[in-house]
């Protein structure tokens, strides 16, 4: 419940500058509208099924660009291969002609480095508008023989007895590599149990089936405050606010490279003319302007990156974050 | 709260004009959705979604939940009268229940599947209703060695649904097996046979490879016969269950909720499992197992049953931990959460309106589904009398359409006739198709819970014989294997 109260919290503080800033985005976006454009739906493409926190963050942002816009929004899930089939079709097949939108997230540059084969790029995608960022977080159990450790004594474990340490993971993901991370610079090893998501990892940690999890705050948070879980470190450069008590896992295990965070953003397909893209964006960040959409947000246990928020520098730094993934990437022998 | 203090408050809840309509409408929605090929519930619910924003949060959640069930109820129509499933966990009705409606009993098919569906999803509501706690805290223990054991026994039961040669038959799971192998490995998520392409990087959509190798097959195997000017002209006899139809039935209907709910909690299972689970079942256990595939009605009773149980089964996990188990009740989680709710272990004490409102709207849902699905027989069964030359078309079409609308792939469609093709071939060489897409409806999770348990295991396979509950099952897989065997001998 303590989450529940600061997530109340927080949005209520975030709320109030962007009370005044709501009326001028209306005027604003009406500047920037095209004359012939759009005349029909625009199709908001979610490259994950529905009901996950992609879907979600998705369907919530086309009510709020309705909203500020009057333009009709149609979400679409084009599933398919952990999200390969959707981010293929955006970058290939979309007309880049203003009406399809994709909302996604930066799991699209792993696919477009290690699995597009050279049949699409990342920059075939221009982002137009950032959304939140939701960092991966390490769940131990509250009951057994890890009950109550920290990050560090568990892998301490992982490192004296090799191969007993149970680690759900979601194979050729963000899972894996900090595990990676973690193994090479500790000497650690887990035994690794692969899950088609975090969340099905979580409910295995749950279950007594593995001893340690990795998955977003909205996933557990269920089970968290029943006790049945406990957050443990949190990938992200600094705590959450709604969990205090969890340190980052640089905190946890000293140095400053487990950051893992999803982020979400919506892009247009390269090609895009520059009135539409200009449009759609500014669309956007009316609605991420809107307090009653922040506030949905945090509900869902997001942050937002100061590094995105402000529109001049999203893109830049957008690029910055993608490099660094290229470098991990090359690093590691994934990307030659 | 006791159950039956929860019941009151629930129905207490439920008992609105506003609630009641939402209900009923969610029936009537969920069956148009089971009715027509290719839009599952999925896709229903993921459309709906937005509109139940504007909803109260029970209001909500009881149209999402009663689209979910509805939808089973509908599945079976074009399964039965086409023999295009209307969806996945409907395919297996296709095999006798289209077998029924050819020999003219189509409304006794139909009946025995919505009265079957009312059983199950009434059964499984009441068994949700006083346990749903206990069984959630059991359900979340059952881990990946557990879930191998339940799919072990399911592939050897589909090797005793097997018609006619065995060696077809062994030759037509391995078919399966080899399909479902296309796409990302689970494990290491490297890409397996996908030749560079992006589509198959996808995987094989299942609907697809359903609708074509039943839909398409049967147009196939229709249009080379001499065309009649209608399907069954004036053979449409008896528009209800007779006496020794309720006699065959009832057990199944029983068997196959029981199934179905365990199925429905096993993460990764849920209807479509259940439905080809309890038919293998029923063949396995029947003492003319040579009617099945020719219009036994058991076959239709059992799935039918089976589909609805899992339903509920399902949605135990999902309100009492907030953990979903498939697609479907993840969407589900998803549209709690949108509105304000969050699932867990504290949602049943902390939002009791919420959770017993649910659940007495389920048995309010089943009665509309009832009384909706039953006038509807005689109708449906109507139209058998449409001439092929209107009919085939209308088949195709559909099969397209529904192949489409579930990912909105093209390539989906070129799957969908391949398949379709490849059926009628395999029909002509005397191959029986069940077990290749049972086959390919159980590989997926075969192998994961394979793999992961041998992953979380530091003693290799040993684990399947530490865990208790797996080392029972798979005793009995032996036992059921070693019977094969010695019946194969004596024949």
């Amino acid at each position: 419940m303590k989450s529940v109260i600061a997530v109340a919290l927080l949005s209520a503080l975030l709320a109030t500058p962007a009370v005044a800033q709501g009326a001028d985005a209306k005027a604003e976006l009406g500047k920037v509208k095209p004359k012939d454009f759009p005349t029909g739906p625009i199709e908001y493409t979610v490259v994950y099924p529905a009901g996950g926190g992609m879907d979600v963050t998705a369907r919530l942002l086309a009510k709020h660009v309705e909203k500020w816009s009057g333009d009709k929004i149609v979400v679409n899930n084009r599933t398919g291969g952990a999200g390969m089939v959707g981010h293929a079709y955006l970058a290939t097949q979309a007309k880049p002609d203003g009406y399809t939108v994709g909302v996604i997230a930066n799991l699209m540059w792993g696919d477009a480095m290690l699995r597009a084969q050279g049949r699409w790029a990342y920059t075939d995608l221009e982002p137009i508008g950032y959304l939140n960022s939701d960092p991966l977080i390490w769940v131990g159990p509250t009951d057994g023989p890890y009950k109550g450790m920290s990050v560090k004594q568990i892998v301490q474990i992982a490192k004296d007895k090799p191969n007993t340490v149970r680690a759900a993971t979601v194979p050729g993901s963000m899972w894996d590599y900090i595990l990676d991370q973690v193994e090479a610079n500790s000497g650690a090893k887990f035994l690794r149990v692969p899950f088609q998501g975090g969340g099905a990892g979580i409910n295995a940690l749950a279950g007594g089936n593995v001893d340690i999890a990795q998955g977003f705050f909205s996933e557990f948070r269920g089970l968290a405050d029943a006790g049945k879980v406990a957050p443990l470190g949190v990938a992200a450069p600094e705590r959450l606010s709604f969990l205090k008590d969890t340190p980052t896992m640089n905190e946890a295990l000293g140095g400053n490279e487990y950051q893992w965070i999803i982020i979400r953003f919506a892009v247009v397909p390269k090609g895009t003319p520059a009135d539409r893209k200009a449009y759609l964006g500014a669309a956007v960040q009316a609605a991420m302007k809107d307090p009653e959409l922040v506030a949905e947000y945090l509900k869902a246990g997001v942050y937002f990156d100061p590094k995105l928020t402000d529109p001049a520098r999203m893109e830049a730094n957008l690029k910055a974050y993608a490099d660094a993934e290229r470098e991990f990437y090359q690093k590691t022998g994934r990307l030659k | 709260m006791d159950a039956f203090g929860g019941l009151l408050t629930g129905f207490g809840v439920i008992l609105t004009p506003e609630n009641l309509y939402l209900c009923f409408l969610g029936s009537l929605i969920g069956t148009l959705v089971g009715v027509l090929p290719g839009v599952g519930p999925l896709a229903a619910l993921a459309l709906l979604l937005p509109i139940t924003f504007t909803l109260t949060p029970v209001g909500g959640m009881v149209m999402l939940a009663s689209i979910f069930y509805g939808a089973m109820y509908g599945g079976s129509t074009t399964s039965i009268l086409l023999n295009i499933p209307g969806e996945a966990a409907s395919v297996v009705t296709c095999l006798d229940g289209h077998q029924m409606a050819k020999q003219g009993r189509a409304g006794a098919a139909l009946g025995i599947a919505a009265i079957g569906s009312f059983v199950a999803g009434t059964l499984g509501v009441i068994v949700m209703t006083f346990f749903a706690p206990a069984i959630a805290a059991v359900a979340i223990r059952f881990g990946p060695p557990e879930n191998f054991a339940v799919m072990v026994l399911g592939v050897i039961c589909t090797l005793y649904m097997i018609a006619g040669s065995l060696v077809k038959g062994v030759l037509m799971v391995a078919l399966g097996f080899l399909t479902a192998a296309i796409g990302i490995d689970v494990v290491n998520g490297r890409e397996r046979f996908t030749f560079g392409s992006i589509d198959l990087s996808a995987g094989i959509e299942l609907l697809a490879v359903v609708i074509g190798l039943f839909g398409v097959t049967e147009v196939l195997n229709n249009v080379e016969r001499v065309v009649k000017s209608t399907v069954v002209t004036d053979r449409i006899r008896g528009l209800w269950p007779t006496l020794a139809d309720w006699r065959a039935s009832w057990r199944p209907m029983l068997r196959g909720s029981g199934l179905g709910f365990f199925l429905g909690l096993v993460p990764g299972g849920g209807p479509v499992t259940a439905s080809f689970m309890s038919y293998a079942l029923e063949k396995r256990i029947s003492a003319h197992p040579e009617r099945f595939g020719n219009g036994a009605i058991e076959g239709v009773a059992g799935p039918e049953s089976a589909n609805n149980a899992a339903v509920a089964g399902s949605i135990i996990p999902v309100l009492s931990l907030g953990i979903p188990g498939n697609p479907v009740t993840a969407l589900l989680l998803g549209a709690l959460v949108i509105h304000g709710v969050q699932p867990g272990p504290l949602f049943i004490t902390q939002r009791p309106d919420l959770f017993w409102g649910i659940v007495a709207s389920m048995y309010v849902g089943n009665v509309f589904l009832l009384l909706l699905n039953l006038p509807l027989v005689g109708l449906w069964a109507q139209l058998l009398r449409i001439p092929y030359r209107v009919l085939f078309p209308v088949v195709l079409l559909l099969s397209v359409v529904g192949t489409y609308s579930a990912n909105k792939n093209v390539f989906d469609l070129w799957v969908m006739l391949g398949f379709g093709l490849l059926g009628y071939v395999l029909h002509k060489l005397a191959y029986d198709l069940a077990p290749f897409v049972i086959a390919l409806v159980l590989a997926p999770l075969l192998e994961q819970s394979l793999r992961q348990s041998l992953a979380m295991s530091p003693d290799g396979a040993m684990i399947f014989l530490q865990r208790p509950g797996t080392a029972l099952m798979l005793t009995a897989c032996a036992v059921l294997v070693a019977l094969m065997f010695r019946r194969t001998k004596k024949s």
